[in-house]
């Protein structure tokens, strides 16, 4: 990822692909510290930032001409939440920064899911829309906007495209099997079984979709608590699950017993008896060894699924959603060549604005010098002379204020921005 | 003309059937604005065409059944969000009009019992119920097969495309809670519309016709009895409605068999 510093959009950060999971913990930010962090951005030079902050990234997108002072500050602010003895090169270590149009690609890149962890996933739409929400206050017009077109990018790509299609983890392979018996998932209910970091993940995952994790049972009553605690539910142990199997609509098994704890002898009854009339029980057995006797999907309405089914599941929508990536990537480029089109007709106003100061200068130092020179002229010869260097100046700035005015209004304005910039030596724009 | 528009719905109709089953015959999906469009056009063509029609007659009674499934296909795909439906409602509906070509729509000489507006209703009401009970039956055939597919642990194309087994079963509900009072009233208007024309020269309705038309009402009446009084659901409940549309659809092939014509509708 590599530009140049003239124009003011950069996004530096981590995310799966640079940074360990621990790291990545690490530096990830909480609704309540993403003002503090921005703050400490903006101070360092910034004229707007948006923080987005997800178990698999962590990016500071900014605006601001000045880059060193504030990316610095973007590595110190990170680099402080590593260990005590970290890395050579502190967080810039695991970093990255992307300038200008590639950073706006960036960002509709990670919204469209292209991105992510697992390709194509939807939640991120919903993160970066909350990123900018929060960042509101501090993001800017120019932020806004490309905040606002990331996620029209991220809704195009997932209508346009199949590379939201299906489901690319086992645990999201799971709500999304869950989903083909109930439909809507809201308001079901959910009994954990286990409480490893594979059961909250998938609990978690549950939650997102609305379902109400209701119990969570463990051999360990402690490690039970602390999850049912984050997941709003009741801890209990696993021999106070069983009879919970007659009102639950989905349990997720994930303990790390060595044979299987489902049996039918101590749910078969539950399950097969009247209590549940007919209504589905969606199985999701995450356990390697599996928790759960297979014979228990020989009852008529449970619908069992193990970790192998549901990788099926996965590995299938990945497949798909690769051929997909070559249509969500043109339609990125679309996006970024507009939003760009758009930036670069930013500076337009100001930038004929300071050619002709600059050139005005120019000549109005050069006529004086003239005049000086041609001391015997009479003062209507002077005002003459005045007005042609005016005219002169006038004829010439013509067609280069109309050709920037025209190429902005067709989208074309940041290339030949640059080069009237470059050619006069003005300063980028604000 | 009749016939021409007739053909152009049967047309587009095939055509939406054929966009539905493309992606088990490894195509791409069609986009959904077109799976839903061009039904729509088919719709429009075939409501022009049967405005034409008298509706006496078997041609004309499946080509307004045909209309009825297509619309209502229409309606679930909104209900459903997804086209399954049309994987049957498609192919059925452009059978029945196939059918409805071959067995004639010319206009029948005016019938004036035939424009009055009981009988009208009747047919319409009659219509819609049967048309709402092949759409349950449908819903119903569609909840089995991904049942099946759920069960045996399959991730083909049934499930990725059939819509979810409680979204399927609610269709099913609502189609028999709906098609019932529909039914009902399409009986109860020939029995009033018989009252008022009887001896006065109106249409002959043949004894098969009052067999079938009842059969139909109590086997529809038996499968709301199931789901809406002995709660009734899911495979259960997709089961009875199965049976009982084919159930109603033998008795109608048994009866037309034994009283053969396109004249009347049995």
């Amino acid at each position: 990822m590599t530009g140049h510093k003239a124009m003011g959009i950069k996004v530096a950060g981590v995310n799966h692909n640079t940074a360990p999971l621990d790291v990545r913990e690490r530096f990830a930010h909480g609704a309540h510290e993403v003002p503090g962090a921005l703050a400490r951005v903006m101070a360092a030079g910034a004229s707007g930032g948006v923080l987005l902050s997800t178990c698999n990234r962590t990016e500071f997108y900014l605006v601001g001409d000045d880059d060193d002072p504030v990316l610095e500050t973007v590595w110190a602010l990170l680099g402080e939440r590593l260990p005590a003895n970290p890395a050579p090169g502190g967080a810039r270590e695991y970093g990255y920064i992307a300038r200008d149009r590639e950073a706006v690609r960036h960002l509709y890149r990670v919204s469209a899911g292209l991105d992510s962890m697992i390709l194509g996933e939807s939640q991120i739409q919903g993160q970066v829309r909350d990123a900018w929400e929060m960042s509101r206050a501090q993001a800017g017009p120019v932020l806004h906007r490309l905040f606002q077109t990331a996620l029209h990018v991220g809704s195009r790509v997932r209508t346009e495209t199949g590379l939201g299609m299906g489901t690319a983890s086992a645990a999201s392979a799971g709500v999304a099997v869950a989903g083909k018996i109930f439909g809507d998932l809201a308001g079901r209910t959910a009994l954990i079984l286990g409480a490893g970091d594979v059961a909250e993940l998938a609990a978690t995952c549950l939650s997102d979709e609305g379902v109400r994790v209701t119990l969570v049972a463990n051999r360990t009553h402690e490690r039970a608590r602390a999850i049912a605690e984050r997941l709003g539910a009741k801890a209990i142990s696993l021999d106070e699950a069983w009879p919970h199997f007659a009102t639950v609509d989905i349990a997720l098994c994930s303990t790390a017993a060595p044979h299987a704890v489902v049996t039918w002898e101590r749910v078969g009854a539950v399950i097969g008896g009247g209590a549940r009339r007919g209504k589905p029980l969606c199985i999701l057995d995450l356990a390697v060894p599996r928790d759960v006797d297979p014979s228990i999907a020989q009852l008529e309405n449970v619908f069992l699924y193990d970790v192998d089914d549901l990788q099926t599941v996965a590995a299938q929508a990945t497949a798909r959603r690769r051929d997909e990536i070559p249509g969500a990537e043109r339609i990125v480029e679309e996006e970024a060549d507009l939003f760009w089109a758009w930036y670069g007709g930013l500076g337009v106003v100001p930038t004929i604005k300071e050619l002709r100061q600059r050139l005005d200068h120019v000549r109005a130092a050069e006529l004086e010098r003239a005049l000086r020179r041609f001391g015997h002229l009479s003062p209507d010869d002077r005002a003459q002379l005045e007005q042609f260097s005016q005219a002169l100046l006038n004829k010439f700035l013509h067609e280069p204020t109309i050709a920037l005015k025209s190429a902005a209004e067709e989208g074309r304005g940041y290339g030949l921005l640059e080069a009237v910039r470059r050619l006069f030596g003005l300063e980028p724009p604000e | 003309m009749i016939i021409t528009l007739h053909l152009v719905a049967f047309a587009l109709y095939g055509l939406a059937a054929a966009l539905a089953w493309a992606p088990f015959m490894g195509f791409r999906p069609a986009p959904r604005a077109l799976i839903i469009a061009i039904p729509c056009a088919g719709a429009a063509v075939h409501v022009v065409a049967i405005s034409q029609l008298t509706l006496v007659g078997l041609g004309p009674a499946l080509s307004m059944l045909a209309l009825c499934l297509v619309l209502l296909q229409l309606a679930s795909e909104r209900l459903l969000r997804g086209s399954a439906v049309s994987f049957f409602a498609g192919p059925l509906a452009t059978g029945l009009l196939g059918l409805a070509l071959l067995a004639g729509l010319t206009p029948a000489p005016e019938i004036g019992a035939a424009r009055n507006v009981w009988f009208v209703l009747h047919v319409a009401l009659s219509v819609l119920g049967l048309s709402l009970m092949a759409l349950a039956f449908i819903a119903a055939a569609l909840y089995l097969l991904q049942f099946r597919e759920l069960k045996a642990r399959r991730f083909g194309q049934v499930f990725q495309l059939f819509p979810p087994l409680e979204r399927l079963d609610q269709l099913n509900q609502f189609a028999l809670v709906a098609g019932f009072p529909a039914l009902t009233l399409g009986v109860l208007l020939a029995l009033g519309y018989g009252a008022q024309f009887a001896g006065q020269g109106g249409l002959h309705v043949a004894k098969a016709q009052i067999v079938w038309g009842l059969f139909t009402w109590v086997v529809l009446g038996w499968t709301v009895w199931v789901r809406v009084v002995r709660h009734w659901a899911g495979r259960r409940a997709a089961l009875a409605s199965i049976a009982g549309f084919c159930a109603v659809l033998l008795v109608y092939v048994a009866l037309k068999l034994t009283q053969p014509g396109a004249e009347r509708f049995l």
